[in-house]
């Protein structure tokens, strides 16, 4: 098991430094010059080649590689923004909170939903219930978020007035200057966000669960058990169940990684202030450091879910168990 | 069945909980929803969108973009600034923290301005001469790394500021600070001093301010307001001065802003009363039915004209458009109200001149087809260039709007025989593109200005006069360049009062008919929607916004 997770963080530190150097070299062939940007309408060359300097934008690509890595891994910094000059740590520290909220809190309603209704339909195929089921399914993966999104604050926040249209209030209560804060708050503007996000990965993980359980079922196994006389309850719970929702902890581990490292258009339509809305803005911005952070937490993000989704997996299935 | 039955329960009391959760917060919410109110009240919250982006900067010596002056204009004390007034009375000058217009030596180079005594920050303590010495030397400090300064060529300005900027020097020599008065030793006598003053930049800051490469976000103001919380990229807030104690309106007892919210979004929130409108505006789209339900300027939906001109840029520097019988061609060829259209209704008013209603010189003319394309006009101007003209290369921004804009232009183009290349360029890099000295486009599509202060010079010499032009970052990437004209130019510059007027209205319109280097479309207009508890409002061409101190709520 040592030698698994030593293996694991090698790999993950490589997945890094590739992350990273794949996102500057992206930058560095795009043409856009953040110092005339930020250097104002009326520059003169020597005005932008001033502002250059002051960003270290005049040095060569690798070394302001290396500055970066090494004020990463030496200071803990991931530098300034060139837009505002705002510190990135402190830009990304209140951004992932929002899309964390937003992302977990989507993910306990998309679960919530998806298990019952995949693995009754599992049970009872070509139900009623399935049916009802098939459909939601077509219109959830079908349906996209911008859209979901619109329909629901118009619907649910305009109309009928049951929601904030948008914005976002903080879970802890204390920030200076802020118009709305604290746990009932919080989950009150997150209502529309978390359906919004809940329709998309519900309808693909009803019918993940629902082929998982219907596959596992025809099992010899479970065939066995029942021929063992063991309840219907058992099986399911111990033979079935456990058994068909390992692709399922897969699938999440992967898709709250991916999340994390922005849910852009959910963040963008109801004004969450989170890691998604933050990158469209630094990308019409050509904010390199700001992108740089985002996919670096991004990246981070990634890497530590599918580390804990190898960990739980050798837990959950012993045949892969590292020997 | 019963594992059915066990769902539906969860799946209904989930619901249940959720549907209560939110109408008891929502009624919690509405309880504090004050009822509408006729005429100008003081207090409570005016609640501010803004749907374009966050401030990129709050700190006045870092600040540029307009709706970051339009927020600072309600903390700022200015020593000349512009009242909340409506209409061209908006757009006089009047001493704001000097207790009148400077006096000028006889040489037209030394300025001195008598500060109004008993003026106080926000923190109690005086305004006085040193308030406003430190914003300049805030803005040309190499510690404070802001480009604004030196963008507008102020280091050769005022005397001593070049060494100051360099380094070379701790204060700037040629502003002198005792007690409450200021004066200012030009390096040459300068027209536009005054009108300079009125930036946003150059408003008293504490004469111990200290430089900040990444500005303040909160410091003591003197103006109606201070900046009382920042958060970058959530929210602004704005509380009234305590110690302020002028005319000048101070009617919420504070503002909030909240920045990057969806624009369809935001006018939802608006209507429903969370938000009390956008300072971004309105998307285009909702302009008519808007007008339709509400009128105009009649209390919900506002229309306010803006010192912005829109134009198309031909290159003069290389071909076809070095040719002025092609640039004519053009300017007839563009149909004006298909461009006007694209940016829905009431989004300006069409336009052939580069001075816009405001400017001193703005003098109206049509010389071009202002009410649609005159092909045939075109092509009997152009004459037989138009087909032996190299293809095109039409270069604009990918946004949906852009694109629009420059299909219809190449329709335009292509009617009258030009052959084009379309450029497609990310906004990241077009004016990079644009502006470089010797770049290969032929016609951009995305083309502008908006004053930085009320003055002709700001458009025409900036925008137009060829002796400027450098290697990169050109905001004359029309790239014309006349001897002549430029000359009329420096010399129009020089004089004062009715003379420069009457002189810049004449280039005005000698620009456009006797060499026609761009294509002016629209002076645009700014289109805002209000909650039903806003009131006092009063609009300001300047900013193209409202004066956000002088708003009133319920």
């Amino acid at each position: 098991m040592t030698h698994f997770l030593i293996r694991r963080i090698f790999w993950a530190i490589f997945l890094f430094f590739v992350a990273t150097i794949i996102t500057y070299l992206i930058f560095w062939v795009i043409p856009a010059n953040p110092a005339a940007l930020a250097a104002g309408k009326s520059a003169t060359p020597a005005d932008i080649a001033r502002v250059s300097h002051f960003l270290h934008l005049d040095e060569p690509i690798w070394k302001q590689y290396l500055r970066f890595v090494w004020n990463l891994l030496g200071h803990g910094s991931l530098g300034r923004s060139y837009v505002n000059r705002q510190t990135i740590d402190s830009s990304i520290a209140k951004d992932a909170p929002v899309t964390a909220s937003l992302v977990f809190g989507g993910a306990v309603c998309w679960l919530s939903l998806s298990i019952p209704v995949g693995i009754l339909s599992a049970l009872r195929p070509r139900s009623i219930m399935d049916r009802i089921s098939m459909i939601f399914v077509l219109i959830g993966i079908s349906a996209h978020p911008v859209w979901i999104g619109l329909i629901l604050s118009y619907v649910v926040g305009y109309r009928l007035g049951l929601t904030p249209i948008a914005g976002y209030c903080n879970f802890f209560t204390g920030t200076a200057g802020a118009q709305c804060e604290g746990p009932v708050q919080w989950a009150y503007h997150l209502i529309l966000p978390w359906i919004t996000f809940m329709i998309l990965f519900a309808a693909l993980y009803v019918r993940l669960i629902r082929a998982n359980v219907m596959e596992t079922m025809s099992e010899d196994y479970v065939r066995t058990a029942r021929a063992k006389g063991a309840s219907e309850r058992r099986v399911m719970i111990q033979h079935v169940l456990r058994n068909s929702m390992l692709p399922v902890v897969t699938i999440l581990g992967m898709d709250l990684g991916l999340a994390l490292g922005g849910a852009i258009f959910t963040e963008s339509i109801f004004n969450l202030p989170g890691l998604g809305h933050e990158l469209i803005n630094a990308y019409n911005t050509a904010d390199l450091p700001m992108i740089t952070g985002i996919v670096v937490f991004a990246t981070v993000a990634v890497i530590v879910f599918n580390f804990i989704v190898d960990v739980t997996y050798g837990f959950l299935d012993p045949r892969i168990r590292p020997s | 069945m019963r594992r059915k039955h066990t769902l539906s329960l969860f799946m209904l009391v989930m619901g249940v909980a959720l549907l209560v959760a939110a109408t008891t917060v929502g009624a919690a919410s509405s309880a504090t929803h004050k009822v509408n109110t006729t005429g100008v009240n003081k207090g409570g919250t005016l609640k501010v969108n803004e749907n374009s982006a966050d401030f990129d900067f709050v700190d006045p010596q870092l600040a540029y973009r307009t709706d970051d002056w339009d927020m600072l204009f309600s903390t700022a004390m200015q020593l000349v600034s512009f009242p909340e007034k409506s209409g061209p009375a908006g757009s006089q000058l009047y001493p704001q923290a000097a207790t009148a217009f400077p006096t000028v030596s006889a040489d037209g180079k030394t300025y001195t301005f008598h500060i109004r005594p008993g003026l106080k920050f926000s923190d109690g303590s005086p305004v006085t001469a040193a308030s406003f010495q430190r914003s300049w030397e805030r803005i040309l400090s190499p510690k404070m790394g802001s480009p604004l300064g030196v963008n507008l060529d102020l280091q050769n300005v005022v005397v001593g500021a070049d060494a100051f900027l360099n380094g070379k020097a701790s204060t700037i020599s040629g502003i002198s600070a005792k007690g409450l008065t200021l004066t200012f030793h030009l390096t040459k006598p300068n027209a536009t001093f005054v009108s300079i003053l009125s930036m946003q930049w150059f408003t008293a800051v504490k004469s111990n301010m200290p430089y900040s490469s990444t500005g303040l976000n909160v410091y003591p103001a003197a103006g109606p307001y201070y900046i009382a919380s920042r958060d970058p990229g959530r929210s602004t807030v704005l509380k009234r001065n305590p110690y302020y104690n002028g005319n000048r309106p101070a009617n919420p007892d504070q503002i909030v802003f909240t920045p990057n919210v969806d624009p369809d979004q935001s006018l939802l929130q608006v209507k429903a009363g969370q938000s009390d409108f956008d300072l971004g505006g309105i998307p285009p789209t909702a302009a008519s039915n808007l007008a339709t339900t509400y009128g105009i300027n009649k209390g919900r939906f506002f229309v306010g004209p803006t010192s912005c001109v829109l134009y198309m840029a031909m290159n003069n520097a290389r071909p076809p458009f070095d040719n002025v019988a092609l640039r004519k061609a053009v300017n007839w060829a563009i149909d004006r109200p298909a461009q006007v259209r694209l940016l829905g209704a009431y989004a300006g008013k069409r336009t052939d001149q580069i001075l816009v209603p405001g400017i001193p010189g703005y003098k109206p003319f049509n010389v071009y087809a202002i009410k649609g394309a005159d092909v045939t006009k075109a092509k009997a101007v152009g004459g037989s260039a138009i087909a032996s003209a190299p293809t095109l290369n039409v270069v604009h921004t990918t946004s949906s709007y852009s694109t629009q804009r420059a299909q219809v232009a190449e329709y335009n183009l292509k009617q009258v025989g030009f052959k084009i290349n379309d450029v497609p360029t990310p906004a990241t890099n077009y004016y990079q593109v644009i502006q470089t000295k010797g770049t290969t486009y032929n016609f951009v599509t995305n083309g502008g200005w908006c004053a930085d202060y009320f003055d002709p010079f700001d458009y025409l010499n900036v925008l137009f006069d060829g002796s400027k032009i450098q290697a990169a970052n050109n905001n004359n990437y029309s790239y014309f360049d006349n001897a002549s004209f430029n000359s009329s130019l420096n010399a129009a510059s020089a004089l004062s009062g009715a003379a420069r007027a009457s002189a810049y209205a004449k280039l005005d319109q000698e620009l456009m008919v006797k060499y026609a280097p761009v294509v002016p479309y629209l002076i645009s207009t700014n289109r805002y929607f209000v909650s039903a508890r806003v009131k006092n409002w009063i609009y300001s061409s300047y900013f193209g916004a409202p004066y956000l101190n002088a708003l009133a709520v319920g």
